[in-house]
């Protein structure tokens, strides 16, 4: 706000007025400051406190049976060796494995798919078609996690079961790897789509009309030239959709079968991902069965957080590179 | 140069295979919808919404009987359906979701006698009776040996039908009814919103019209945006670590509830509501914040009286958004709410919302894929419309704008 | 002996209600700068659009009459766009250079039409890039970026990218309006260049570069086409009044 202005609006009213209101000004941009600085500190708030109770279990005794040792924590192929509330014998190393394959191999069957249909919406589709496909989109990102386990647990698990029987393998009802990459490419496949429709709207059209005017078809000119121009969106939508498949919780834990001990590499075999460990038994209150619990939790922020500094790095080197 | 063949095919193949991909989204979309209303419209009705989840037992006696029903076996039951004359009332066989044989009321005449009934339990209860859909489990006589719903219905029709009284009739409710967690999830709404939305509000009022352009500003507004890349299981361990402790420290709560559940979703809609306000708010032009200030309005008249209803709408939809993220949120609430699924419903105490009461319904053992179904569609129906008046409601907006 | 490489007769152009072009009828001279001139919205563009069938990706576009190419009618029935577009190239008001390398910008029209030879393709780009005066600049960084050319430079970028075509017509749409006053001349220079083996068709908002570079001159205004003649008649002697107003600047 200028000076100008506020000398002119000082000079029309009379003085204790104006002391009130700058009062009151004072006081309103007071509660605002202090309602931000809340908001603000809530991060801080959630790595202190899980961090808090998460270190815990192994710089503590936890109440006689000793603490956990940190390497065996994050490199060990066993939930817990031993019974629960008598053994600090806890890992996650197999299933930091699971979580990041996992996930991988979920992005890597949704992006193609998500990709081609933001370029048929965006480019092939009429006006009318693009509509629809759009709203069937947004109608699959509104679905909760939870109704997308309820429908993997009904119908993927059954899909997977009986493909596992084709191949003469027995699988625990379907749980497994292949239906929780499944579903996790499922759900994150509305959030691919949608971004790289954004992407590729966005390439300018001079350079569409500049590859037509060559004697290139529409369909050339979709792949070789609009693909390749909204990369870098793309790349984008392809971080934001596997950062979802990491932090999936409920989904998952319904299809993965909580395997105890890892990692599974058998496509149908069960298998445990870093959410569905810290869903699983949620009985204990106190004690190191239930620290362990925010353990896991951090070790799942460590495992985002450095995959999204991984991905953004790869994003700039990709932008650099010129396409050939 | 001219196209050859190869390039049309390849050009053909490339077109196929993106139309191809475009049908995975629908046909995923299409068997998702099939699903839950296959397994989940058989149990819609209005008992589902007011019905208690967990079964009630029941006791019932019964004084001396003037008056014995006169009402024949109505056309409309069928063979499996056996009536007692006498009494009004027919029962039939059926089996429960466990697999076990039961004796279900599956008419109960208007004269029935069984209408002057009395609680064994409560003999104040005025709204004792006997209802359909009621499981038998037994009915005690005086002079002879208990009719038990093991032998099936006949048997219990025709020991009642040679009786003129009995001691005592174990019945008890269905159950099933998702009244409980409905009224968590509203209670849940109401609650995140209070919290969430003067807080957000206030923030991005704040960080649009007070804040200026300096570090501090800029390292505020990244915490903020930082909270949208956390998962919502996070949230739950926070809410799990912070507002649940609070809760029970400062209220009558054991432990997690519905204000713990609500102040956790409130965190996790911060950013939602902060960055739609935000937006709503930067579409207001200056001059109209000029104007008043000119006329010797302060900061605050500015804002409350000229830029924060020109953003309502934006608000409205952040709202509408908020909602429709609080009833389908399951992870975060699983730790913060609690998976109890109560009938009677506190805020202090233990009870569960819809999207965790599919949760608490698919660990079961076994699992309960139906009435899952059921709140599926509820909640998807409710989200739908929300995200139908969000659209509806950007349209009509930016076209005012 | 006149040779024409595109005959027009009675062309219409509609966009939805509005009617850019009425019933225009002129021929294009091959291995000759023909340059469009008059003022904005009088069609020009949209006529040099209709010659390679660019105004097809417009929606709500519809096109009556004859654009006869070797005698052929372009819009007749099942007539081959694709192939068309390779022997007319176009070149646009503000370049548009791919986000590719150099090399790749150059041989991208060459690879899309099945050519993978890699000996060929190189002869492609060094012949193209010579032929529109950007060689000796940019031998030595081909696999650069095409963005990181100043302006002057991706329009002849462009320039080369549609001879790499080996095109009979090249068709510009005001090539030289986002340039300053010395690339536009290098432009021009390269234009008196390539006129000795394509025919060049080109709208220019400057009747002084018309007066410039063209052998012949159409005058549009308002979608009909007033005057079409030799350059020099029409710049000292032209028949329509219009015509004349238009060349002294009362108006447009």
């Amino acid at each position: 706000m200028s000076s100008k202005n506020e000398w002119l609006t000082s000079l029309k009213q009379p003085l204790n007025l104006k002391k009130k209101k700058g009062l009151i000004d004072f006081v309103i941009q007071l509660i605002f400051l202090i309602l931000t600085i809340i908001s603000a500190s809530f991060i801080v708030i959630i790595i202190v406190f899980i961090g808090k109770e998460g270190i815990k279990p192994f710089i503590t005794d936890n109440g006689g049976i000793g603490n956990v040792d940190l390497i065996r924590f994050l490199t060990g192929n066993e939930w817990l060796k031993g019974t629960a509330f008598k053994s600090n014998l806890y890992s996650v190393g197999f299933a930091i494995i699971n979580t990041l394959y996992i996930s991988l191999l979920a992005l890597l069957i949704a992006m193609p798919i998500g990709v081609l249909t933001a370029l048929f919406i965006a480019k092939i589709a009429s006006k009318k078609l693009s509509a629809i496909m759009r709203t069937i989109i947004e109608l699959l990102a509104a679905v909760p996690s939870i109704v997308y386990g309820l429908f993997g647990s009904g119908l993927i698990l059954v899909f997977v079961y009986n493909l596992a029987k084709i191949f003469g393998v027995q699988s625990q009802g379907g749980n497994s790897v292949l239906a929780t990459i499944l579903v996790l490419a499922m759900m994150i496949l509305p959030t691919i789509t949608a971004l790289s429709e954004v992407a590729i709207r966005s390439v300018g059209k001079e350079i569409e009309n500049g590859s037509l005017a060559l004697g290139a078809t529409k369909t050339q000119t979709n792949f070789k030239i609009v693909l390749t121009s909204a990369k870098s969106g793309i790349f984008s939508a392809a971080i934001l959709g596997i950062g979802r498949a990491l932090g999936e919780a409920t989904a998952v834990s319904l299809v993965a079968g909580n395997a105890q001990s890892g990692p599974s590499l058998d496509f149908f075999k069960t298998t445990s991902t870093l959410t569905s460990i810290m869903l699983q038994g949620l009985k204990e209150t106190v004690g190191l069965d239930y620290d362990i619990r925010f353990s896991v939790g951090l070790v799942l922020m460590a495992v985002i957080l450095f995959s999204n500094l991984i991905l953004n790095y790869a994003k700039k080197m990709v932008g650099n590179v010129d396409v050939k | 140069m001219s196209m050859s063949n190869k390039r049309k095919r390849k050009d053909f193949v490339l077109q196929a295979i993106t139309y191809a991909a475009s049908l995975i989204g629908v046909f995923i979309l299409s068997l998702i919808i099939i699903f839950i209303f296959k397994n989940g419209v058989g149990l819609i009705n209005w008992d589902l919404v007011t019905n208690d989840y967990h079964a009630q037992y029941y006791n019932g006696g019964i004084n001396e009987i003037e008056i014995f029903s006169k009402t024949v076996k109505p056309s409309e039951l069928s063979e499996s359906d056996f009536y007692s004359n006498k009494w009004g009332l027919a029962l039939t066989d059926d089996i429960n979701r466990e697999g076990r044989a039961i004796v279900v009321v599956s008419y109960l005449a208007n004269d029935s006698p069984l209408h002057d009934m009395y609680d064994k339990n409560d003999l104040e209860n005025n709204t004792f009776a006997l209802e359909i859909g009621n499981i038998v489990s037994s009915i005690k006589f005086e002079n002879k040996e208990s009719a038990l719903s093991v032998y099936g219905a006949e048997k219990m029709i025709n020991a009642l039908e040679n009786e003129t009284e009995f001691r005592e009739i174990v019945f008890s409710s269905l159950g099933g009814g998702i009244r409980g967690s409905l009224i968590t999830t509203l209670y849940t709404i109401f609650f995140t919103l209070i919290f969430a939305l003067p807080t957000g509000v206030c923030s991005a009022l704040y960080l649009t019209e007070f804040a200026k352009n300096n570090q501090f500003t800029r390292i505020i507004r990244g915490m903020i945006d930082m909270l949208t890349g956390v998962p919502s299981i996070i949230f739950g361990l926070m809410g799990l670590a912070v507002f649940v402790p609070l809760t029970i420290r400062y209220t009558p709560a054991s432990g997690a509830n519905i204000l713990s559940g609500s102040l956790t979703l409130a965190v996790i809609l911060l950013p939602i509501i902060i960055r739609s306000t935000e937006e709503s708010l930067k579409i207001v032009p200056d001059e109209y914040r000029f104007a008043s200030l000119a006329l010797g309005a302060n900061k605050t008249q500015t804002t409350f009286r000229v830029v924060l209803p020109s953003a309502l709408p934006g608000i409205l939809t952040a709202t509408l958004l908020a909602i429709g993220r609080v009833i389908g949120e399951s992870a975060a609430l699983i730790f913060a709410i609690g998976t109890a699924v109560k009938d009677e419903i506190s805020i202090f105490g233990k009870s569960t919302t819809l999207a965790v009461h599919i949760w608490s319904l698919m660990t079961d053992e076994p699992a309960n894929i139906e009435l899952a179904s059921t709140i599926s569609i509820i909640i998807l129906i409710i989200v739908l419309v929300l995200n139908l008046l969000v659209k509806l409601l950007s349209k009509a907006y930016l076209r005012n704008a | 002996m006149v040779n024409n490489i595109f005959t027009i007769s009675n062309l219409n152009l509609e966009y939805g209600s509005f009617q850019a072009l009425k019933q225009i009828s002129l021929n294009i001279e091959n291995k000759k700068v023909t340059a469009l001139i008059g003022p904005s919205g009088c069609g020009k563009t949209s006529f040099l659009r209709c010659l390679n069938r660019m105004n097809d990706l417009i929606s709500d576009c519809k096109v009556s009459g004859d654009v006869l190419y070797h005698e052929e009618n372009i819009y007749g029935k099942n007539y081959n766009v694709i192939s068309l577009r390779t022997k007319v190239g176009m070149v646009f008001q503000k370049p548009n250079p791919f986000p590719m390398s150099i090399y790749e910008n150059i041989a991208y029209g060459p690879k899309c039409q099945g050519l993978k030879n890699k000996n060929e393709l190189n002869r492609i780009v060094e012949m193209s890039l010579k032929k529109s005066a950007l060689w000796e600049e940019v031998k030595d960084r081909l696999k650069n970026s095409a963005l990181s050319l100043s302006g002057g430079q991706q329009q002849r970028l462009c320039i080369a990218r549609a001879i790499a075509m080996e095109p009979e017509v090249i068709l510009m749409d005001e090539p030289t309006s986002a340039l300053d006053p010395i690339a536009t001349l290098k432009i021009e220079q390269l234009i008196n260049d390539l006129k000795e083996n394509y025919a060049i068709v080109i709208v220019t908002h400057s009747m002084q570069q018309a007066a410039r570079i063209s052998d012949n001159t159409a005058f549009f205004l308002m979608g009909e086409l007033v005057e079409y003649d030799e350059t020099d008649i029409i710049f000292s002697t032209p028949s329509n009044s219009k015509t004349e107003e238009y060349i002294t600047g009362r108006f447009g």
